[in-house]
């Protein structure tokens, strides 16, 4: 085990990795839609490596074998020249801190464990309740024309901005759909919240629009929200902070497989 | 678990030597091969003493393979009983919503840096195994105070965040590079590539200065630490060239597999090490804290310069975090793009690992304040 430990830990690490990009889309719990290509070519990078080793550590042994059996007809004899050199190198590599595994490389079993048994959640109402909302840093001025739809799908992350920000008030008159997960505020009101990610879970930031005319599903539950924009404050200022829409129906749906918005 | 050897030049060996010889075998190299060989030489003739041999290393198989299925198998059917029974009371008392959203973060942070972390190790060990060393003698000037400089500016060539340049500049320094050149590179690359620059421009639309402030502030810090490494660093604080550090085992493919191997789980140990302090961070201080600083310029800076080590973003998001910084001072948020793919809790123990402790902890806070002020400076003629 000592021996293969390196190989075993390449492999867990690959492993992991191609678990939540190539055969599901877990990724997008934890990083960007845009980091998926890269994690494939990791994993199999790491996979790759770890079978290589584990070859390499058996052709080393069995090269030893060989070496020590030289008296043996001329195939053995060559197959013994062979695993000579692959002797060399490990006795090379093994003067490198023993084996291949320094020790603290064991502690790549954690996050590799966790992806492949239990995948840690997405960041919910815990995060964004921590996380003071934030609005998108910008100025008031007009948006391009949102295009046809009815009702017009939006993130929570436009509909912010266009709500406090657009002068050119693009969001009145439209009934728009939005998606997201149920958080509660102090006040009795509730909001539809969806975390903005711009390159991994580390740096989620929240975004939320209040919603009215509605019952509060329970938190953390994902609604998706059909309703129109209720204008409130003046642009771009805190009073116009959160945005409000008016709801027509709530219907709860599953979590989507990207739980984040693009900042 | 060690095969019962049928060759008579082996059991023999095993007589010689010790009973756990067979499985260390293959890591000994050519001496134990050769201990082996003059062993059977030695002992070769008796075969009824090594028939026996055979039939006592079997049985002791036997017995240790079942003692070892036994203990194990009570020991496995004890532990799944006990989960199984007290688990789902323990996992909903410590499975907490903050602890859930730590891990969430801890593996975010360990998903994000392992392709940069692999890049870093791919082109370190390359260096290593491939790039002879008078290429960099030749292609940087002896004088150090002139190499500091170009190889700062040669931070643009590798496009990647900071996991990937530790393992690179300590192959750097393994191939002969002066260490206050490879150290300008260290900290310059992750801060100053095209991704990060081009990041920069969209996080900060329509303010070409960020841009430009973040280039300036960067490559200035990295030519001042690389300056004050030639002129006050001393060799006693890196560690000599040591023997673990992997990509310099050999040239070619031969040195070049283990030495990517063993860089990449080395500082992986260390980036995973580095994601459960950030996320530690992220979760005890919530981001809202900060509001109640926003007040003083001087204040915010310094704050936002503590933020960047604690939260660990990477450098090709941090200018994202920046820009949602929106309380803070230009300034602010540029010495928290300045700081960040510098000094962070992840870098740190990244270093730790490959250039030793007491040079993360000394290079660290030198490089932290020389960032701070030539952030300000920087902040004060370009914001």
């Amino acid at each position: 085990m000592r021996r293969y430990g390196g190989a075993v830990l390449l492999l867990l690490t690959g492993g992991a990795v191609l678990r939540i990009s190539l055969f599901s889309e877990l990724y997008l719990r934890y990083v960007q839609a845009g980091l998926r290509p890269y994690l494939v070519v990791s994993g199999v990078v790491l996979v790759v490596l770890g079978a290589v080793a584990v070859v390499a550590q058996r052709r080393g042994a069995e090269g030893h074998d060989g070496h020590d059996d030289d008296g043996g007809d001329d195939g053995h004899g060559h197959d013994g020249d062979d695993g000579h050199n692959h002797g060399h190198s490990h006795s090379h590599s093994h003067s490198h801190g023993h084996g291949y595994g320094p020790p603290v490389a064991w502690l790549l079993t954690l996050p590799a464990l966790a992806l492949l048994l239990f995948p840690p959640p997405a960041l919910g109402s815990y995060s964004a309740d921590r996380e003071a909302a934030q609005r998108a840093a910008q100025g008031v001025g007009t948006f391009p024309a949102l295009p046809a739809g009815d009702p017009l799908e939006l993130t929570v992350g436009e509909f912010g901005s266009r709500a406090i920000f657009d002068s050119g008030r693009s969001l009145k008159g439209r009934t728009l759909r939005l998606t997201g997960f149920v958080t509660h505020g102090d006040d009795g009101a509730w909001y539809v919240t969806r975390l903005l990610v711009s390159c991994c879970a580390a740096d989620a930031s929240a975004g939320k629009v209040e919603i009215r005319d509605a019952d509060a599903p329970v938190t953390d539950t994902w609604v998706t929200v059909t309703g129109t924009w209720v204008p409130k404050g003046e642009l771009g200022s805190d009073a116009a902070w959160p945005p409000v829409l008016a709801a027509e129906s709530v219907k709860k749906v599953a979590e989507p497989s990207n739980p984040y918005e693009k900042r | 678990m060690p095969p019962v050897n049928l060759r008579p030049d082996l059991w023999t060996f095993h007589r010689d030597g010790t009973e756990r010889v067979d499985s260390e075998h293959g890591e000994h190299g050519g001496y134990d091969g050769y201990r082996g060989h003059s062993g059977h030489s030695g002992y070769g003739g008796y075969g009824g003493y090594g028939g026996g041999a055979r039939v006592v290393d079997g049985l002791r198989f036997a017995v240790r393979a079942l003692v070892y299925t036994v203990v194990g198998g009570i020991a496995l059917i004890a532990i799944v009983t006990v989960a199984s029974v007290l688990g789902p009371t323990f996992a909903m008392d410590l499975y907490t919503p903050a602890v859930a959203a730590w891990w969430t973060v801890f593996t975010a942070i360990v998903v994000q840096g392992v392709p940069f972390l692999l890049l870093g190790t791919l082109v370190s060990a390359a260096i290593g195994a491939f790039v002879p060393e008078k290429v960099f003698t030749r292609l940087l000037p002896r004088n150090q105070a002139l190499a500091v400089p170009i190889a700062g500016a040669a931070g643009v060539v590798l496009p990647g965040c900071e996991c990937a340049s530790v393992p690179v500049a300590g192959s750097l320094m393994r191939r002969g590079v002066a260490p206050a050149a490879a150290l300008a590179f260290l900290l310059s690359a992750p801060a100053i590539n095209p991704v990060v620059l081009v990041a920069t421009s969209i996080a900060f639309p329509g303010q070409p200065q960020m841009v430009l402030g973040r280039l300036v502030a960067s490559l200035a810090t990295a030519v001042v630490m690389g300056w004050l490494w030639a002129r006050f660093g001393r060799g006693k604080w890196l560690p000599r060239p040591r023997a673990g550090g992997g990509g310099s085992s050999g040239p070619g493919w031969r040195g070049f597999l283990p030495g990517l191997q063993y860089d990449f789980l080395h500082a992986g140990g260390f980036l995973v090490l580095g994601a459960g302090a950030a996320a530690t961070f992220n979760i005890v201080v919530p981001r809202s804290v900060l509001d109640l600083f926003t007040g003083s310029p001087w204040l915010s800076v310094l704050l936002l310069a503590v933020l960047a080590v604690v939260l660990c973003v990477c450098s090709e998001a941090d200018a994202f975090v920046a820009a949602s910084l929106s309380g803070f001072s230009p300034t602010a948020r540029l010495a928290f793009m300045v700081v960040g793919p510098m000094v962070d809790l992840k870098l740190i123990a990244l270093q730790a690992g490959t250039f030793g402790r007491s040079f993360a902890v000394r290079f660290s806070s030198v490089t932290w304040v020389v960032a701070v002020a030539s952030s300000v400076v920087v902040g004060w003629w370009l914001l």
